[in-house]
């Protein structure tokens, strides 16, 4: 999954291609700067050529030759046990629904915290946003055996909605940590201009407020989508029959108490990642815009 | 492996099901004499987990088993698998949790069954042993994973799982390159080292281990019992006495493995490979010897391609490392212990543990004369061989919860060469001592 975070790197390269001046030839430090470039690209999709390579062995042509040997037969082996064997349908359901809930309701919560302490300028607002950095600095570890005691009693394990919770929580303090510094130096001036013209408060936040941040909420709404397909501890605690696994969670399935399945490991990760490609695809713009996209100045 | 169409409907129903089943499973649950196998339980379900794999030897006899169960019975499999590293980790809270299954394989040692046994997450399984007899068909050796103490502690106290399985670590040679070279398959300590050096002589490494991994820490622990008898067994995983850091069987295994690598016998790469990478330099045909567990026949059969390869138990030992496998336990929130009972009583059964060895398993209570697959009856006569001089030792990493990175980490300085002998035994008499002093 690292080459999820990576995965954008290349894309200011792009950008940059289409501004420069095509008339004009490349000067020494442009070609030192495309060829850093495209060595970084070749860094970033060598794991992908791997998964590529060893997904099509079988597993006695991958035991008998180098990962980077190419293929003596091609084989589908490894992706037929592992569409036969796991459910990824189902899993990969399950993981966007989860990410898709934890997203938008950690926005939602995320940007009610943040116009209280941001905007409203409620008493003690540096403790609270200290309160709510230090629930996102919990090592997981340390939820893990509460928060599974919590879910038992209230019969959500295995279920999607044990996972959704904790991550609405875990992400929206987040969230609200970074909205709230920047609703903090939102100005005045449109505040008031609202407020003049009438405004109550709950109008002011959904007719001004949210649109200015529009870009830093939607790319916040992303991280959470990404941060919360990747999590692996909480899930792997809560969720213990096969049909509530989530993609990571599968995958693990994959690993032998001694021995590992490889050529099955690899094509159920080549497969895993796909839905993740698609995902960049989409969002590529939002992700590369960065995070303090919607600040005002 | 999934079975999952019975389960697919919906998490929540699943969750509801075996809530609505739990009813006749509670109170008294082995007071009823005899085999109560011909009981109706028709529209009951068992929750069954194991973290085997569909096409090893244990994931095709149990699905044997489950069929036979679900026949007899008439309840219905509800089969949960899951990972090895998964259930490590989860199952002190899952088994005490409404999440738990009603039977489940789980790891034996006493850093894993034995504290769920002590801190009463699996239920003892007195009553049942009694019941159904099963200690009559386990032998001895492969019962000591099967009972723990109220420390957890293996050996002795209540019964708390039954092992289907038996493994044990031997010598996987490659014929071809033994061939190849003119060398003598070694049949006694000398002439392993022998083999070696000719091996290096022709610039070939011989051996191929991990030290980040277990195959080298069961090497050590080999060339430790190769001068050890059964009190020293006993003193190391059963702590009746203090274990001599110093003494001849752990210096021996120490000085041994420093020697080799000195020598050239095992590469210094051994250190970052992974087991995986161990076998794979042996499947690959790159080395003529690997030293590890009945786990790998299966792949060795299906992998190893290019060349013969034989097996040979370590020579000039009478303890081998290896136990029972892996081990039912019924989890202290069963909705179903009776029926988990029954199940359990059917994994035994002749006809599933035939099957069982002739996968390439090594079955408990299997009749030798049913198997007839010549690579599997190699392998049993093998393991029989280990049982008939009552050789299994366990394994190293158990005495401790954290020893295997310990050891593995000191193998690792071995390779390296960053401590000598003596200081890898006081390195590991120290972390040792850190847990079992307060125990003995």
């Amino acid at each position: 999954m690292t080459a999820v975070a990576q995965a954008p790197a290349p894309a200011p390269s792009e950008g940059g291609k289409d501004r420069r001046n095509k008339a004009r030839p490349r000067t020494p430090a442009e070609w030192v700067m495309l060829v850093l470039a495209v060595l970084g690209a070749l860094a970033i999709v060598f794991p992908m050529l791997l998964l590529l390579l060893n997904a099509f062995k079988s597993p006695q042509d991958y035991a008998n030759s180098g990962p980077l040997e190419l293929p003596q037969a091609l084989s589908f082996e490894g992706i037929k046990t592992f569409w036969e064997t796991q459910n990824f349908p189902r899993a990969l359901w399950n993981s966007i629904f989860i990410s898709t809930m934890v997203s938008i309701i950690a926005v939602v919560i995320s940007v009610l915290n943040s116009f209280a302490i941001g905007i409203g300028r409620v008493r003690g607002r540096t403790w609270i946003v200290l309160v709510f950095l230090m629930a996102n600095l919990v090592p997981q570890e340390m939820l893990f055996d509460p928060l599974f005691q919590l879910y038992d009693d209230m019969g959500l394990l295995s279920n999607p909605w044990s996972v959704i919770l904790t991550f609405v929580v875990i992400q929206s303090a987040f969230g609200t940590y970074l909205l709230s510094s920047l609703l903090g130096t939102f100005p005045k001036e449109i505040l008031e201009a609202a407020s003049v013209d009438g405004a109550t408060r709950w109008r002011t936040l959904r007719s001004v407020i949210v649109p200015i941040v529009r870009p830093t909420l939607s790319v916040l709404m992303v991280f959470f989508f990404i941060w919360t397909w990747n999590e692996f501890l909480l899930p792997l605690a809560f969720l213990n029959t096969s049909d509530s696994l989530t993609v990571p969670l599968l995958l693990e399935q994959l690993n032998g108490e001694r021995q590992t399945d490889t050529t099955t490991l690899i094509a159920g990760t080549l497969i895993s990642i796909i839905p993740t490609i698609i995902f960049f695809l989409i969002f590529q713009r939002t992700l590369t815009r960065g995070i303090t996209a919607g600040a005002v100045k | 492996m999934k079975y999952r169409i019975t389960a697919a409907t919906a998490v929540l129903a699943a969750g509801a099901l075996s809530l609505t089943a739990c009813s006749s499973g509670d109170g008294g649950d082995g007071g009823s004499s005899g085999a109560p196998a011909d009981g109706d339980y028709t529209g009951e379900t068992l929750t069954v987990m194991h973290y085997e794999g569909e096409e090893s030897a244990m994931g095709k006899a149990w699905n044997l088993a489950i069929e036979i169960f679900e026949e007899e019975t008439g309840a219905t499999v509800d089969l949960q698998t899951t990972a090895f590293e998964d259930l490590n980790a989860s199952a002190q809270q899952l088994f005490d949790s409404s999440d738990a299954p009603d039977v489940s394989e789980y790891n034996k040692g006493n850093g894993t069954a034995g504290q769920l046994a002590a801190t009463g997450v699996i239920l003892p399984l007195d009553e049942a042993y009694e019941t159904y007899g099963w200690a009559d068909k386990l032998s001895a050796g492969i019962d000591t994973i099967a009972k723990y103490d109220e420390n957890g502690v293996m050996g002795s106290g209540s019964w708390y799982g039954v092992p289907n399985y038996g493994e044990f670590v031997f010598l996987y040679f490659n014929q071809d390159m033994f061939d190849e070279y003119g060398i003598e398959v070694p049949t006694d300590a000398a002439g392993i080292e022998a083999a070696m050096q000719a091996f290096v002589d022709e610039g070939v490494t011989p051996l191929t281990t991990s030290a980040q991994e277990y195959p080298m820490g069961q090497l050590w622990y080999q060339l430790a019992l190769s001068q050890a008898d059964r009190s020293w067994v006993d003193a190391y995983q059963l702590y009746t006495e203090e274990v001599d850091w110093t003494g001849p069987e752990v210096s021996y295994a120490s000085g041994t493995l420093e020697d080799w690598v000195g020598k050239g016998y095992i590469s210094k790469d051994a250190s970052g490979m992974t087991a995986e990478d161990a076998g794979l330099a042996f499947i690959n045909g790159d080395a003529p010897m690997f030293y590890s567990g009945s786990w790998w026949y299966g792949r060795m059969l299906e992998d190893v391609t290019d060349f013969e390869f034989g097996i040979a138990n370590w020579p000039d030992t009478t303890l081998t490392p290896g136990s029972g496998g892996n081990i039912w336990v019924v989890p202290v929130e069963s909705k179903q212990p009776e029926l988990a009972e029954v199940f359990i009583d059917i994994t035994m059964r002749p006809e599933v543990q035939a099957l069982l060895g002739e996968s390439g398993g090594l079955p408990v209570a299997a009749d030798t004369a049913d198997i007839t697959d010549p690579d599997a009856q190699k392998l049993i006569e093998l393991f029989n061989e280990v049982n008939e001089r009552d050789g299994l030792s366990f394994y190293p990493d158990w005495p401790t919860p954290t020893f295997y990175g310990d050891l593995n980490s000191v193998m690792q300085g071995i390779v390296n060469g960053d401590v000598t002998a003596d200081e890898a035994n006081t390195q590991l008499m120290d972390y040792y001592e850190s847990y079992v002093a307060d125990l003995r």
